[in-house]
């Protein structure tokens, strides 16, 4: 090939956008996480001799890769919530969409808006048992609640109450973890009661819900 | 949408393996499936492998198996090199989808003889790892990792529906009590194999808090699995079954918003059904795919014109949610509805008399395929042969219906199936 050729298939490439260039990069793993790839680490065998299970261990890492949406995760590491908002129909959510969802608006881009950090519940539940990365922290308050503006609900963890005095409706103010401890994940920030919003009275069912939650607390206090 | 009806469509034959948990492991994947074949071909001698033209294979989460493409396995396994074959996956609608694709293939005249393999393995790790796996359908960007797991999000979904329509826990109890109980009639049933008693709505009550207002027992197992099925034109029906093959009359299938708050306002529901629906509570696209289903089958009203049905009961609370999509009750009268017990093998429309995901099991993949065996086995007269006794078996029916449901209600299907 001849270098006039190479030049001119270099010209005819179309590259859309200038790929990125990572120099902030930090690292948080705990010392036990390993990529081991795939590796059979043991078997069983039944007491007849007739069926055999295989253990296998996969462990992998993945790069999530927030792309369009990386200055709603970036926000988080800042203490800040970004919403977006499309420029034809003024529709408003956290989480983010990048292109408008009304048809009509013919997936329209929409700009990145900052957030107030103040909300209100929408639905809410008590979780009395959970996946493997979140049992020690049990109870949870996990609440989906509306940022104000937005059109949507986000879930997220509720603290700094009784789990039993949980109200719809109830308003809420958002709060980051330290800046030191922010990941860039939604675990960055969880709901508090809003400061000017009070429990009310205790009633049959908070009772009931108390007592419900009770051998949870038991459960955890046994975990390791 | 338009449907050319000139060709009906029909189920013939189908079997499962018994669902369980691990570590029993009692046979391979494609073990499984030729052993739900066989059992078919018992049922119905004149169907034979040769006789397949599409074999559409049903299967939830790689990452349950450490194994992609499983279904290639299965495949030549049954001996069926040179049939074309592809997979379906969606969620907790798998099956249902599976369903939707061989039903869309028969219609479509291009294909005759369609088999289904739908299978899941989610014995292979630990229940809360498998629970942090089925989350992996939410959006792990948002929702994994503040304690997200489906039963939590059901969960919230739950509490605010059943405090906007007036339903107790001990409403959505009954239900978490009848499935398993009518379980207990179903050799294959997880239920049956494991607990294996009867339990009353004071038993699911007291069961340990999975997520307020859920608790253990309003809540669906994790299963090892296999299913096969068997759907076909009419004339091959007439040819291997003809006394008891079922009709496939109505078939719905549509979709809401991955994560459950974005349902909110969402311009796609109130272009259709006007502001405020389906809220965060209530199953659009259950209401939507069962509109179609109807359209196409002739049900004016599902109370009267349907018998009974198989379908997705995650938790004893989606199923109530569901009763109300499919139009069998609404916020003015679903709490009498479930006083009434009208879904019990002694209602006005028993819904899952084979037990259910909470009483048979919830091998993703396999399950809508297990919901539309047990619907076919109800309208073709085989419950007394392939349950304990007729003690399940719902009297005089014409017309079952079968839905299958994913994510928080983010894929559902429905499908009308009629005695021909």
């Amino acid at each position: 090939m001849s270098e006039e050729q190479v030049t001119v298939i270099k010209n005819k490439r179309k590259k859309f956008a200038e790929g990125p260039n990572f120099t902030e990069k930090k690292e948080y793993r705990p010392e036990n996480v390993h990529e081991t790839g795939l590796e059979f680490v043991g078997h069983e065998i039944s007491d007849d001799g007739k069926v055999m299970n295989q253990f296998l261990h996969y462990d992998q890492l993945y790069t999530i890769r927030h792309g369009w949406n990386s200055r709603f995760f970036k926000g988080l590491l800042e203490g800040k919530i970004w919403g977006t908002r499309c420029p034809i129909c003024g529709d408003t959510w956290v989480p983010v969409r990048t292109h408008c969802w009304n048809l009509d608006c013919n997936l329209a881009k929409t700009d990145w808006i900052e957030m107030p950090l103040k909300a209100k519940i929408h639905t809410w539940t008590i979780a009395g048992w959970s996946g493997r990365s979140s049992l020690k922290r049990l109870p949870i308050v996990l609440i989906y609640a509306v940022i104000e503006g937005s059109k949507v609900a986000i879930a997220n963890e509720l603290h700094c109450i009784d789990p039993w005095d949980v109200e719809f409706g109830m308003p809420l103010k958002i709060v980051f973890k330290p800046e030191n401890e922010r990941i860039g994940a939604v675990t960055d920030f969880h709901f508090e009661p809003d400061d000017d919003w009070s429990p009310s009275p205790t009633n049959e069912e908070k009772e009931r819900i108390k007592k419900m939650i009770e051998p949870v607390y038991e459960w955890v206090k046994t975990m390791k | 949408m338009g449907f050319n009806m000139s060709r009906k469509i029909c189920f013939v034959g189908g079997a499962t393996t018994p669902f369980d948990y691990g570590p029993t492991g009692f046979e391979s994947i494609e073990g499984g499936a030729a052993e739900c074949i066989r059992e078919t071909r018992e049922d119905i001698p004149d169907f034979s492998l040769r006789d397949i033209d599409l074999m559409i294979y049903s299967h939830f989460s790689v990452h349950f198996g450490h194994q992609l493409c499983s279904e290639w396995i299965i495949h030549d396994h049954l001996g069926l090199v040179g049939v074309p074959q592809y997979r379906v996956e969606n969620g907790g609608n798998t099956g249902g989808s599976a369903l939707y694709a061989a039903v869309l293939a028969v219609m479509s005249g291009h294909h005759d003889v369609v088999g289904i393999v739908g299978w899941e393995t989610m014995d292979s790790v630990t229940q809360s790892q498998g629970s942090e796996f089925i989350a992996l359908a939410s959006d792990i960007r948002y929702e994994l990792m503040v304690g997200g797991i489906y039963p939590i999000y059901y969960a919230a979904m739950a509490n605010k529906w059943m405090k906007d329509n007036n339903v107790t826990e001990e409403d959505v109890a009954t239900i978490g009590a009848k499935n398993r109980n009518n379980a207990m009639d179903n050799p294959k049933a997880q239920w049956y194999r494991n607990e294996h008693k009867y339990i009353t709505v004071d038993d699911v009550m007291n069961s340990r808090l999975i997520s307020y207002p859920i608790k253990k027992y309003d809540c669906c197992l994790m299963s090892r699995g296999v299913a096969f099925a068997l759907v076909c034109s009419e004339d091959y029906a007439k040819k291997v079954n003809p006394d008891g093959y079922v009709t496939i009359d109505g078939i719905g299938l549509s979709s809401c918003t991955i994560r459950a708050g974005d349902r909110l306002n969402f311009p796609g529901w109130t272009n259709r059904y006007g502001s405020n629906y389906p809220e965060m509570t209530e199953f659009g696209a259950c209401r939507n795919s069962a509109e179609q289903a109807y359209k196409m089958a002739g049900i004016n009203d599902p109370l009267k014109d349907i018998d009974f049905g198989e379908i997705h009961d995650a938790f004893s609370t989606s199923e109530a949610q569901i009763y109300k999509a499919l139009g069998l009750a609404d916020e003015n009268n679903i709490s009498q509805f479930l006083h009434d017990e009208s879904t019990h093998m002694h209602g006005e429309i028993p819904m899952n008399p084979g037990g259910g995901l909470m009483g048979y099991g919830h091998p993703v993949g396999a399950t809508g395929i297990m919901s539309a065996i047990e619907c076919y086995y109800q309208l073709s007269g085989l419950i007394p042969k392939k349950h304990n006794s007729k003690k399940s078996e719902v009297p005089d029916v014409k017309c079952g219906i079968v839905n299958s449901h994913a994510g928080t209600g983010t894929s559902i299907s429905n499908f009308i199936f009629r005695r021909h």
